[in-house]
This record gives structure tokens, sequence and C-alpha cells, in this order.
């Protein structure tokens, strides 16, 4: 049983880390003119994944997965409003520039 | 932070858990005291806070804050990154151990825990030291008073960590002390230190 | 009451009557009577806080740490009358703090920790209060009053003021760790744990005001969005949260050395007038 259990735990691992390389890819797939530009598209990719990162977090190694379903609605609605929030206040911040 | 040791929960104690044995995977059962997810989940909102105000500003002078940005290497953020996600990993695989009785193995696990995260410590401070000698200090641009904002109340965060994770590790020593309830708090308590760095790393270091 | 009395008790029974006779009967005779004048003082003295600072001074909300000293003079003239009337007022308050740090050290008192936490907690915070709040009293009133004095040296009572007052928030941060620690030690359950790491956060949010000794401007001045009003918003939610959970422990206190009961518990025993614990 708890050779199951530690294999998940690796596997849940493996999945964040290839989200974080996946940054570097974004990172350089944008880049290709040499000089950075701001770009909402990418930013707003960038914060998705982070999120989502955050999500798998939460419901595997927060164990949030087998918890009643208050947390799970709790932890769901606070990735809601970290996305709402940081999203809304960049795409404010840009139609305002 | 110690528990009523095994006797009976606190009146408040909503989902007192007891180390559970192999037949209760189907069991729901709140990680830890439901206390530390309130703190959590308060803690979220203010770092989001924080994190609102700097993409604002970032979206108000996009130009400015790329060029300093510019200054931070991306390889070490995801090495940083890569390491507490690690240390994420070996503190659930010690609540795992812990609750299947295996105390020796959670305790290795806790230990590694501890040493990912003096990893990510010295790599931090490295990089500072770094940006500071190139002349990028709290001071010298917008960016960077954010970036060593936020770098740093994350690794007010960290050390609060070593606190934290040293009680894990002091209650896996003695079998008259171990509460697996205060053992998931802790963990509970280390994982949101790694998803606020998985969240400032996307801000700080990735976000164009 | 204590499951140490070897007294008979007589189970005190509330009187009906006026509001004036109710209260005359408790001053009188409830046991508590001084843990609730002590929460009352605590809560008078926040509202008449918020009213001093926040209505008559305008102090709070902080204002610009990035204007020039015509500016601020304005500021001065402009805040006279509310700054001398309402620091008068502040002065003759202040004293009220000492309640409110009592009844925190009496919850100490009652957990199952050493008497040290309270002792501890008492002293600094007691000394808190004079770079935490006095000085910015002290310091606005002598800007206030002579008008005439020199701009530059207004300039300075200003800077030293708010600088003082904000960014001195750091003196109440160990006491914020001191009753953060005696909660969660606690094994009588007086306070909830979760109430123990909000004074971490509260904790926090005093180590996050320490930019605006660098910055005049943006959201890192001692009026910025990050130093002040995020921070205003723990800190409001902190004092809130602690007013409440005082009166409920008042209301549990049981003048024993064990455990506290909790609420539903004390409640019950009220309604059925078994237990000589009044409120």
């Amino acid at each position: 049983m708890q050779t199951t259990f530690s294999k998940r735990l690796l596997v849940v691992w493996l999945v964040l880390v290839s989200l974080t390389l996946a940054y570097l890819w974004i990172d350089h797939t944008v880049d290709h003119h040499g000089s950075p530009s701001p770009s909402a598209v990418v930013t707003s990719s960038v914060i998705l994944i982070a999120v989502i990162k955050v999500r798998i977090i939460f419901r595997e190694f927060m164990e949030v997965r087998r918890a009643p379903a208050l947390l799970c609605r709790l932890t769901d609605a606070w990735l809601v409003i970290i996305a709402v929030s940081l999203l809304g206040s960049y795409l404010v911040g840009v139609a305002t520039s | 932070m110690t528990d009523l040791a095994g006797a009976g929960s606190p009146p408040h104690d909503v989902d007192g858990r007891l180390a559970a044995k192999d037949g209760d995977k189907t069991a729901k059962f709140v990680p830890g005291q439901p206390d530390m997810w309130a703190f959590v989940l308060f803690e979220t909102l203010i770092f989001t806070g924080y994190f609102s105000v700097y993409l604002f500003q970032r979206a108000q002078h996009p130009e400015s804050f790329l060029h300093a940005q510019n200054q931070l290497d991306l390889r070490i953020g995801v090495v940083n990154t890569i390491v507490l996600l690690a240390s994420s990993w070996s503190v659930a695989r010690c609540v795992e151990a812990a609750r299947a009785g295996a105390f020796r193995q959670a305790s290795r696990n806790a230990f590694l825990t501890v040493v990912f995260a003096l990893v990510f410590l010295a790599s931090k401070v490295c990089e500072w030291v770094l940006q500071i000698h190139r002349g990028n200090g709290i001071t010298s641009s917008e960016f960077f008073t954010y970036y060593f904002f936020l770098t740093g109340i994350h690794f007010l965060h960290l050390l609060i960590g070593f606190v934290v994770l040293g009680v894990v590790i002091y209650q896996l020593r003695s079998p008259a002390r171990r509460s697996q309830n205060l053992i998931e708090t802790g963990a509970t308590y280390w994982h949101t230190v790694d998803f606020l760095w998985v969240l400032i790393f996307a801000l700080l270091y990735v976000v164009r | 009451m204590s499951a140490a009395a070897t007294h008979t008790v007589t189970p005190l029974t509330r009187p009906g009557g006026s509001p004036f006779h109710r209260i005359g009967w408790h001053c009188r005779h409830n046991p508590k009577r001084e843990l609730w004048l002590a929460w009352w003082t605590t809560v008078v003295f926040y509202q008449l806080f918020f009213v001093v600072f926040f209505v008559i001074t305008r102090t709070q909300p902080p204002p610009n740490p990035g204007w020039d000293t015509p500016r601020v003079v304005q500021w001065f003239h402009n805040h006279h009358n509310g700054l001398l009337i309402g620091f008068a007022i502040m002065f003759v308050i202040t004293g009220m703090t000492a309640a409110s740090n009592a009844l925190i050290a009496y919850s100490m008192r009652r957990m199952s920790v050493s008497p040290a936490f309270g002792y501890s907690y008492l002293v600094l915070y007691s000394l808190s209060a004079v770079p935490g709040m006095l000085l910015l009293c002290l310091v606005l009133t002598v800007g206030a009053l002579r008008p005439d004095r020199d701009p530059e040296l207004i300039q300075w009572l200003y800077d030293f003021a708010f600088l003082s007052f904000s960014g001195t928030m750091g003196v109440f941060l160990i006491g914020s760790l001191v009753w953060m620690a005696a909660i969660l030690i606690d094994k009588h359950g007086v306070l909830p744990k979760w109430f123990g790491y909000l004074n971490l956060c509260n904790a926090l949010t005093e180590v996050v005001v320490a930019p605006a000794w660098i910055f005049h401007r943006g959201v890192f001045a001692w009026n910025g969005l990050i130093c002040w009003w995020i921070n205003m918003v723990v800190f409001g939610i902190y004092t809130g949260a602690f007013i409440v959970l005082l009166r409920q422990m008042i209301q549990r206190e049981d003048f024993g050395t064990g455990p506290l009961p909790d609420l539903a518990t004390t409640k019950e025993l009220d309604r059925s007038g078994d237990a000589a614990v009044a409120r």
C-alpha cells in the first residue's frame, strides 16, 4: 500500500516539475527576437499555469482530494479568487496604462 | 504547538483524527488542524493582495519592469521551484509514512525536507547577493523593490517553516509525543510555503 | 465553580428589573465584574481610538510622506483644531490600554503555560505604546501648538510623528509572538488555535511595514497600499477577533485550574441555573 502511494506522490512531483520546465519553453519561444517584450497573452497563460500547479499541490500534496467537500470547495473557491485577482489587476492595469 | 497528546481532543477540534489504519483510505478527513487551514487561506489572501498590487503596477510600466526583470536568471528560479516542490514531496511522504506507523522513514523524510529547504535558502541568499553586487538593490527600480519585498516576505515564511519542521521532527522522535494531527498540521504549513513560491516565481521570473 | 471549592455555594440568580438595577447588581455581585470592566474598557478604548485618529484628528489614513514643506505646513494648518482636541482626548484615555493589556495577560495566566508569557506580554505592550502611539500624539500636538514655527521644523515633526507611528510597528511584533506561542502551547483551550495563527499574521504584517522607512511614495510608503491599507485590514480583523474571543473567554471562565469549558456547556449551565457561574 505504501509503495502505491509514494509512486503517486512522485508522479505528482514530476507533473509539477514539467509544468515548471514548461515556463522555460515559453520563455525561449517568446523571446525569439532577442529582446523580450510585454505580452498580456504570455502573462495570462503563465498565471493560469501557476494556479493549476497550486491546485495540484492542494489536491495531491495537501490531501484536499480526500478531504470533506467543504474544504474541496473552499480551496477551489480560493483558486478562483487568486486567478480573478491576479488576472483582473493585470488586465485593469494594462487597460488603464 | 503541542496537542493534548492523544488523550482526547479539545472541544473545538473539529475533525481530529487518530493515526489511521490501512482500511481508512476512503474516509474523508481534514489533514491537520482546521485552524492551520484557516491560517493558510488567510495568508494566501494577503499574498494575493500583494501580488495584485504588483501586477497592476507592472501593467502600468511594462517596459521598465521588463528591463529590470531581464537581470534575473530564469534558470535559477526554475531550480529553486523544483527544489521546493521536492521538499513538498518529501514532507508529504513523511506524513504518509507517519500515518502508516513507519516513524523512522518519516523522520528521514522530514530531515530530507529540511535539506531541500536549506538548499533553497542558500540559493536565495546567493541570488540576492549577486543582484546587489550588480547594483540591483531594493531601491534601484520598482521591479526590484517588489522582487526583494516578495522574496523577502516569502523567505520569512521559509524561516518560520524551519521552526515548524523542527516541531514535526520533535514529534516524530519520541513515541510518547507523536501526534499525527500535529505532523499533518506542520506539513500543511510547509506546502503553503511551497505554493506561495510557485506563484511568486511565476509572477517575478516568468510573467511578461 | 471550581472543582476545588469546599464551601457550599448558593447559586446567584440574576435579578430582573430595570437596566440600572441589573447593572448595579452585577457591579456588586458578579464574580467576573473586573473581567467585564476590563473588557468594556477595551471596547470603549478602541471605539474612541478610531474616532480620535480617523475622525477628529484625521491622522489615519496617514497623509503623504512625499509632500514638500509648504504642503506639510498646509496640512498642519488644516488639521490644527482636530489635532489639539483629538490628542488631548487621547492623552486622557491612554490609561485604558492598561485594561486591554491586563485582560490579554490574564488570558495567558488562565492558560496552562508559564506565567512568564503573561508578564512579558504586559511589559512589552505597555512599553510599545510609547513609540507605537504616544509619540505621534505628542509630536503632532507640538507641531500644531505653534503654527508659525519654522516650516523645516514642522516637516521634521511630521516625519518623526508618522515614522514613529507606522514604522515602529515592530515593537508590537514580539508581543504578538509571545501571545501566539502561549496559545499554541496551551492545553486549557482558552483561545482557539486559529487565533494563535492569526497572531502570526499580525506579526508578519508588522514586518511588512518596514519598507516605509525607505520609500516616500508608492505602495511601500507609510500611507501606501501595502504598508498601510492591507496592513490595516489585517489589524482590524485581528482586533475584532480578539475582542470577541476575550468576551467568550470571560463567559466561559470558571476560575478553575483546568481546561476552560466551552461556550455551549457554559450557556447550558447558565440556563439551567445549576452553576454559580453568573454572566
